[in-house]
């Protein structure tokens, strides 16, 4: 039967040495440390390193029973994870020599970042749009353009722009058949 | 255990909103409001599943707009940025009533037409494409337009002109008032010549 494990008993069972809940945390917090990095770095490969260079810290931490409140793993992450991209944006070296160290034991934790789209179907979504929506997700998303910015072109408010950019959110959802 | 690639936990009793999502990944919350998100998001992984889906369609659009695939209206910043890119640019300047010799070939990734017009005091404006005939055959309908500029930047589809064989497109600009009647802004005669092997012209099954 399969036991889902809270985020304490995780922690007390890599505490007590066990490896496979080593491999559990690493599949339960990967892909939110990936998230993390990629909103904060804008780079795959980068938000990756981040991934391993964190989980090299939290099972370190973790070994030697350096987390207080088990019960608050995700916190934890989140806080190092916060720590690390300051370091990061304070220039800090990067833990080369750990990640050799525990590379091989973190590869299970990668995994396709992205899901797959229908490009041609979002192409026919994308031209469904209204001129201006399109013109906004396109500024938005292609040139990270700001809503000021985008409202200066447009000649309208930045609260219009944020409209117009979640209708036209919502609406290539629809279109793409994304429900959740 | 809990298998790989499944969700921890399944269900979200307070799932984030998509526009909060959005803003989350634009950058754009204010901090307490970003850190909360955060916080949820390290709790959440269905929140986490649509944050991704959502990442994903901003990047399936980034990828269109540098396909250069979408006939759109486009501003001065977008094509200083596709510039910086490394893409390159073909553009076309073309005055009222007037008409440009254009091509494309295979090196370029964005096809440009500046449609001079005086926009000042015009409330909505329409771009017709029409054939050579002046029949007009597509219409983008409001499109985005500063009054104080003095043309309308239009990407035509790079993969269209590609394809296309040596032929003439007429671009109509028309302001429309507000019982929806149209008013003429100014016409431009594009006449494309086909540089790249292919049919001499479209080919209809």
């Amino acid at each position: 039967m399969e036991i889902e494990l809270s985020d304490g008993e995780l922690v007390r069972r890599i505490a007590a040495g066990e490896r496979e809940a080593e491999a559990e945390l690493c599949r339960r917090m990967a892909p939110r440390i990936r998230l993390y990095g990629l909103r904060h770095l804008r780079d795959v490969h980068a938000s990756e390193d981040l991934t391993q260079n964190i989980l090299i810290t939290i099972i370190e931490a973790l070994r030697h029973s350096r987390l207080r409140e088990p019960e608050k793993l995700a916190s934890f992450v989140l806080g190092t994870c916060r720590m690390t991209i300051l370091d990061l944006r304070r220039g800090a070296q990067r833990k080369e020599r750990l990640l050799e160290q525990f590379g091989p034991d973190l590869l299970g934790a990668s995994e396709s970042f992205r899901p797959r789209l229908d490009q041609e179907r979002l192409a026919h979504c994308v031209e469904n749009l209204k001129e201006r929506e399109r013109t906004v997700v396109v500024m938005t998303f292609y040139n990270e353009q700001t809503s000021a910015d985008v409202a200066s072109f447009l000649g309208v408010s930045e609260a219009n722009v944020r409209v117009m950019r979640h209708r036209a959110i919502c609406q290539l959802r629809d279109c793409m058949g994304v429900t959740a | 255990m809990k298998g790989e690639g499944q969700s921890w936990p399944v269900k979200c009793t307070n799932p984030i909103d998509i526009k909060v999502l959005a803003d989350y990944w634009l950058a754009a919350l204010e901090g307490p409001v970003e850190e909360a998100v955060e916080e949820h998001l390290f709790d959440c992984d269905k929140c986490g599943d649509r944050l991704r889906e959502l990442i994903a369609l901003a990047e399936g659009v980034r990828e269109l707009a540098r396909s250069g695939s979408l006939r759109m209206i486009v501003s001065e910043t977008f094509l200083k940025s596709a510039a910086e890119k490394g893409l390159r640019i073909r553009q076309y300047a073309a005055a009222v009533g007037g008409s440009v010799e254009c091509t494309v070939t295979a090196e370029d990734d964005i096809l440009i037409g500046r449609l001079a017009a005086n926009l000042s005091d015009v409330r909505r404006i329409d771009l017709c494409i029409c054939n050579d005939a002046g029949i007009e055959q597509n219409r983008l309908r409001d499109i985005p337009f500063h009054p104080g500029a003095s043309s309308v930047i239009c990407q035509e589809s790079i993969t269209f002109a590609k394809a296309a064989p040596t032929s003439r497109l007429i671009y109509r600009l028309v302001s429309v008032d507000e019982t929806g009647s149209d008013h003429p802004l100014g016409e431009y005669t594009f006449n494309h010549t086909r540089s790249l092997p292919g049919p001499g012209e479209w080919l209809h099954r």
